[in-house]
């Protein structure tokens, strides 16, 4: 556990003044420094904290390279994910650091308009956010100049975050993904190339700005450097931390004060996510790059403990009911395939399996990925696909059966 | 299978997903590069489309009644070469073992096919 974005008073204590926020970190750099941000960023390493992981420099590069100053950057706080809380602690305990990341981007990339995109549900976000801009427009003696900064507030939504959503939202009010091409970075909000960046990335960005990249690189213990935000649940002490990327699953486990026994599966990611288990797995090191070589994502800090007691078939289930609901109803394979997925995963997981639901649900979790507009088929077949492997004694019991191994206490062998 | 290279033109189907409605006319018109889903929305062989199939592609492009279905030049390279069966058809019990995507043009045929003699879905 560490504290570079979460540096200072306790999240719990509510949101950070502007006098705290100046005095703890100070001014930022002169306009000299500045105007090489976007190489100190993409020397830094720093990746998207949003769930894709795309380095930021290069994400600020293409739009910078497009924008010929009418770009526009928006802040990404939607958090639809239900796992995770860590934009909203962000953007609740800390928004001047938030509000810092956001001028120099549009500085940076050359925008001329910034918007602030909050999930409706994040009433506490907001405030902190609303009342920030109030007290950085009063006390205007800062070298960055000011960029008209509106909040946009999403309806609660799991797909309202995807990047394409949000730009659909703040034009014309429907949140849902639109195709790409275009791109947000080369037809975004009114038509300009737009900047989408998550909050806590650029969070990193305003220290990477005073500190430099080389202090950026200092944390990190495995491949990515830097630190990260994470939710942690399934422990007697969930919640969000900031760790060193590279802490291993099972340091974090011991921190969160999980009991589940070692190498019990670990939802990793969110529900874009994917399940792992096993003992190698709690060895395996929160690095973007590492997870991705071992088929299982880093994704928006998502680390869900599953414990022994829960019945994987369920859970599982209850997701892609879940994700099922929060289609947008847009793109065939999407609405059809995810609730088939759901309905047959429910009627596995309830002890009424069709005699052929298993085959079909080990099908779709292959065929139904990359079929529509935005990600979700992928990101919920993805997941699928990791439970049919770890919890794969689980689903044939209750498809063959009818019998859940956990509520008749029979012993599960994780893989 | 044949193992035979077939011609990349540089180009690949790319569809909007959400303006695509099911009706299934490109597949019935390149059978050889889209298959339907139970749902009856395409499922498009992975890589680019072989040089021989352009035409008929281009004409699966122009008859979706809903534009949804484009030919796009491939950004990257991308193999269109060695051909194995698209894993998610061969995993469909109604369709097991299914044909692989983009047939390599049949050897000691003439190079382009005439339409009347496609055969029909």
């Amino acid at each position: 556990v560490t504290a570079r974005v979460l540096d200072g008073p306790p999240p719990a204590a509510g949101a950070e003044s502007l006098d705290d926020h100046q005095a703890r970190l100070g001014d930022l750099p002169g306009r000299t420094e500045r105007a090489h941000l976007i190489r100190t960023l993409d020397a830094a390493g720093l990746l998207g904290r949003g769930g894709a992981g795309f380095p930021v420099g290069r994400k600020w590069g293409s739009v910078a390279e497009r924008a010929k100053g009418h770009a526009v950057v928006l802040a990404n706080g939607a958090e639809g994910e239900p796992l995770s809380h860590k934009d909203r602690v962000l953007m609740a305990s800390r928004p001047h650091l938030v509000l810092d990341g956001l001028e120099l981007a549009a500085e940076a990339v050359g925008a001329r308009r910034a918007i602030l995109y909050v999930g409706s549900e994040h009433a506490q976000a907001r405030a902190a956010l609303e009342r920030a801009l109030d007290e950085r427009s009063a006390a205007r003696s800062r070298s960055l100049p000011r960029v008209p900064t509106t909040i946009a507030a999403p309806p609660v939504s799991y797909i309202a975050g995807e990047e394409s959503a949000a730009v659909h939202f703040v034009n014309s009010g429907d949140p849902r993904p639109t195709t790409v091409p275009p791109r947000p970075f080369e037809k975004g909000v009114g038509g300009r190339p737009t900047l989408v960046q998550n909050v806590e990335s650029l969070a990193h960005a305003a220290l990477i700005a005073r500190f430099g990249d080389a202090w950026y690189r200092e944390a990190g213990r495995a491949e990515t450097p830097g630190t990260a935000l994470v939710t942690v649940t399934g422990g007697s002490r969930p919640g969000v931390l900031e760790i060193d990327l590279g802490t291993t699953i099972g340091e974090l486990a011991q921190w969160a004060g999980v009991t589940a026994g070692e190498g019990s599966p670990v939802l990793l990611g969110g529900y874009f996510g994917g399940l792992i288990a096993g003992a190698d797995a709690w060895r395996l090191p929160l690095d973007p790059a590492i997870l991705r070589r071992n088929g299982t994502a880093f994704g928006a800090g998502v680390v869900a403990f599953m414990g022994d007691e829960a019945c994987g078939v369920t859970t599982t289930a209850r997701i892609m009911d879940y994700m099922a609901g929060s289609s947008a109803a847009q793109c065939g394979p999407c609405v059809f395939g995810l609730r088939a997925v759901a309905d047959a995963s429910a009627r596995i997981a309830t002890g009424q399996a069709h005699q052929d639901d298993l085959t079909r649900l080990r099908g779709w979790s292959q065929s139904i990925a990359g079929r529509g507009a935005c990600r979700l088929p992928d990101g919920t077949t993805g997941l699928l696909a990791s439970s049919l492997r770890v919890y794969e004694a689980d689903w044939a019991s209750h498809q063959h059966h009818r019998r859940c191994l956990v509520r008749h206490g029979m012993a599960r062998a994780t893989a | 299978m044949s193992l035979r290279r077939a011609l990349d033109s540089g180009q690949r189907l790319e569809i909007d997903r959400i303006a695509c409605d099911a009706y299934g006319t490109c597949a019935e018109l390149l059978p050889e590069g889209i298959d339907l889903d139970e749902w009856g929305y395409p499922i498009i062989a992975p890589g680019n489309v072989p040089l021989h199939l352009v035409d008929l592609a281009k004409r699966a492009v122009d008859a979706c009644p809903v534009l949804a279905l484009r030919l796009v030049k491939a950004q990257a390279p991308v193999a269109v070469a060695v051909l194995p069966p698209v894993p998610s058809l061969a995993a469909r019990p109604d369709r097991m073992g299914g044909t692989p995507p983009w047939p390599p043009r049949p050897a000691n045929k003439a190079p382009k096919r005439r339409t009347d003699q496609r055969r029909r879905g």
